[in-house]
């Protein structure tokens, strides 16, 4: 297999858009039916999300008069593109892309990219609600991004290399443990839920730095945002959780672990209200700047 | 940069019609300008051309949280100027009736403050409480948002078996302690959220004529319903809530509280209620000439009826000042140095009530 035929069977296949469209919505369908059962809904239908998004990709839509057309149409193409190329360095089993010396600082900066990607969408839109979601945007990833590329640095110090598979082979430490907690903490900012739905906050700014967008456009940034969810948990998985040998068994660590992690994000995002732009940057510089200076000394003690 | 950000009319936050303007630095809020008028309907001059009986089902729609409070005041002005001394028994119903309303007004109140600040978990528990209150109105009135029980003279429907809706009332109770006040008042992320938010001190509390729970929550110690007792209240010892902290954490207490005492209310006047007659007349009433006012204290504060009558078929003039027509405003004194966040969660603490504003 020629190198560009494996990157793009990765892309488009395994661990890409084909497989970890449906793995996204059915995550999604998971926190959206836990949440409803915390709240005494009945919740909604295994291909809620599915449709949700085949509704938008077959609705008109509406480029406001003024904005850079290519920009509002290409922002969201970027956004999915990225969080499908994240996809692709993941070393997950049956990965056909060949291995990328260095490959952490590559995925730590397609992560951003999607962040990016809504920002600028919010100041292309030339709406004041889409304005102030874009600061908000800017600002929390300013925040959160403390303790999350803290964890992952740590994690690198640890192994003494870049290399997602050395990480994800380096011997189980303290560091795991510290790191994790630091990666757990930046995980609901990152995903926009409560208590730090901040920069999405409907009853403050609407819909935040997306509201010019409409139809597949706005259906691309859903699908981006979905997939998101999907490397995160692949990412905690592969990082922190030490994997046992037998298929079998990494097997059902990976699904009890991802089940967790999306449970515990639905329960916090269900007891909390949320909090104020201001509150969610405190905490972070303080509590997770704490738990960053933890991590990196757990990584240098080996 | 100074930029303007328009919450309304049509947003996320508001149940209905009215824009707030806010002039913000940044995250920062400046200054704040109010709009209402976007549903006006011209309510005081059609009652003029209905007849007394279809001017209580006209009245009753000013508001539809609290339709009951309308269609009372207005047949308790009409009873003034004809004499009319209502039954104690239609008084005892009357004033379920009407703590019924609070209770449902209230918890509406909260479930809308509970969105406003991303607690969609509580919206949800609240509602459901709430939904406990509207099965009690059902099946005390028939209905669930206009109920139609004020007649001129009296209530048009009993309470046959009042010890029935003594196991709902126990169930809502239940519900507000265990959930909706805690969720409240001991969250922490909710208290991040309500504590020292949108002030408005006593001083200014009188300055803008603010009334009901905003105007308790200030600490200006003022309710109709013990300063001017109407309906059955000096005979159910009612005690009104009061809070001098001046915040939106203040007038969720204070709400909170009032729903308390209005389960305490309802309690005692179906234990107390007396026998006899529920309507002091048969058939149409009479309205002779004349010319009063009537003050009751609504869900959202205190409620002017001023209805004149000439003795004709309908009435002459009917003037009607609601609460959020004096509580809105005020929004504009809340605002100034607080975050855009809370730009919504200070304009729901008024409880503003648009379609009783554009009446």
């Amino acid at each position: 297999m020629t190198p560009f035929l494996a990157y793009a069977l990765a892309f488009l296949v395994w661990p890409g858009l084909l497989v970890a469209a449906p793995l996204a919505w059915f995550e999604l369908w998971l926190m959206r039916k836990a949440l409803a059962k915390l709240q005494g809904r009945r919740g909604p239908p295994l291909f809620q999300p599915f449709f949700d998004w085949v509704k938008l990709m077959g609705k008109r839509t509406v480029i406001p008069e003024g904005v850079p057309r290519a920009a509002f149409v290409a922002l969201p193409v970027i956004a999915l593109a990225s969080i499908a190329a994240a996809l692709v360095v993941m070393p997950v089993p049956g990965n056909p892309a060949p291995r990328l010396p260095g490959d952490v600082v590559l995925l730590l900066y397609l992560l951003e990219v999607p962040v990016l990607c809504e920002v600028l969408a919010g100041y292309v839109g030339r709406s004041v609600y889409g304005e102030v979601g874009a600061m908000r945007e800017a600002l929390m990833s300013l925040a959160y991004n403390l303790p999350f590329l803290a964890s992952v640095i740590a994690m690198a110090e640890w192994a003494g290399s870049f290399d997602l598979r050395t990480l994800a082979a380096a011997p189980f430490g303290l560091v795991h443990v510290v790191a994790g907690a630091a990666f757990l903490l930046a995980l609901p900012a990152r995903l926009k839920s409560n208590p730090f739905s901040i920069a999405n906050a409907e009853h403050e700014i609407v819909a935040g730095g997306l509201i010019e967008y409409s139809g597949p456009l706005l259906g691309l940034f859903e699908l981006a945002h979905a997939l998101e969810i999907v490397v995160l948990t692949e990412l905690f998985v592969i990082l922190f959780v030490p994997m046992p040998a037998a298929p079998l068994a990494a097997l059902v660590v990976w699904v009890a672990v991802g089940l967790a992690l999306l449970m515990g994000l639905t329960l916090l995002a269900a007891t909390t209200a949320r909090l104020r732009l201001a509150q969610a940057f405190r905490f972070y510089w303080v509590w997770g700047g704490a738990m960053s200076v933890a991590a990196l000394a757990a990584g240098l003690a080996r | 940069m100074a930029f303007t950000i328009p919450v309304g009319p049509y947003h996320p936050a508001l149940e209905e019609p009215f824009k707030v303007s806010a002039t913000c630095d940044g995250e920062i809020m400046r200054s704040a300008e109010i709009q209402v008028g976007f549903s006006f309907r011209g309510i005081e001059l059609l009652a003029q051309k209905r007849n007394w009986t279809e001017a209580i089902t006209l009245v009753e729609r000013v508001c539809g949280i609290c339709s009951n409070t309308h269609a009372m005041t207005f047949c308790m002005a009409a009873e003034k100027i004809a004499g009319i001394t209502v039954p104690k028994r239609a008084q005892y119903v009357r004033t379920i009736v009407a703590e019924l309303e609070r209770l449902h007004s209230h918890l509406l109140w909260a479930g809308v403050g509970a969105e406003d600040i991303g607690f969609h978990s509580l919206f949800m528990e609240v509602y459901q409480a709430r939904e406990k209150v509207m099965d009690l109105l059902e099946a005390i009135t028939g209905n669930r948002v206009n109920y139609g029980m004020n007649r001129i003279g009296g209530i048009n429907r009993d309470i046959p078996d009042p010890a029935i809706h003594r196991g709902a009332l126990d169930a809502l109770k239940g519900a507000l302690t265990d959930v909706v006040v805690p969720a409240f008042t001991q969250n922490p992320t909710a208290r991040a959220r309500l504590i020292g938010i949108g002030p408005l001190s006593r001083e200014q509390a009188i300055e803008w004529a603010v009334v009901g729970p905003v105007a308790r929550a200030s600490g200006v110690d003022m309710d109709v319903r013990r300063d001017e007792p109407y309906l059955v209240y000096d005979e159910l010892d009612f005690r009104p809530s009061l809070r001098n902290d001046c915040d939106v954490f203040a007038r969720v207490v204070v709400r909170v509280e009032e729903m308390l005492e209005s389960i305490r209310l309802i309690e005692a006047a179906l234990e107390k209620m007396p026998a006899g007659p529920i309507a002091a007349t048969e058939g149409w009433a009479e309205i002779p000439p004349g010319e009063t006012t009537v003050r009751i204290e609504a869900p959202r504060g205190e409620v002017l009826y001023h209805v004149v009558s000439d003795g004709g078929e309908t009435p002459a003039r009917v003037k009607i000042r609601t609460p959020s027509f004096v509580n809105i405003p005020a929004i504009e004194a809340m605002v100034p140095g607080q975050q855009l966040a809370d730009l919504a969660i200070i304009q729901a603490s008024v409880d503003p009530c648009i379609s009783c504003t554009d009446r």
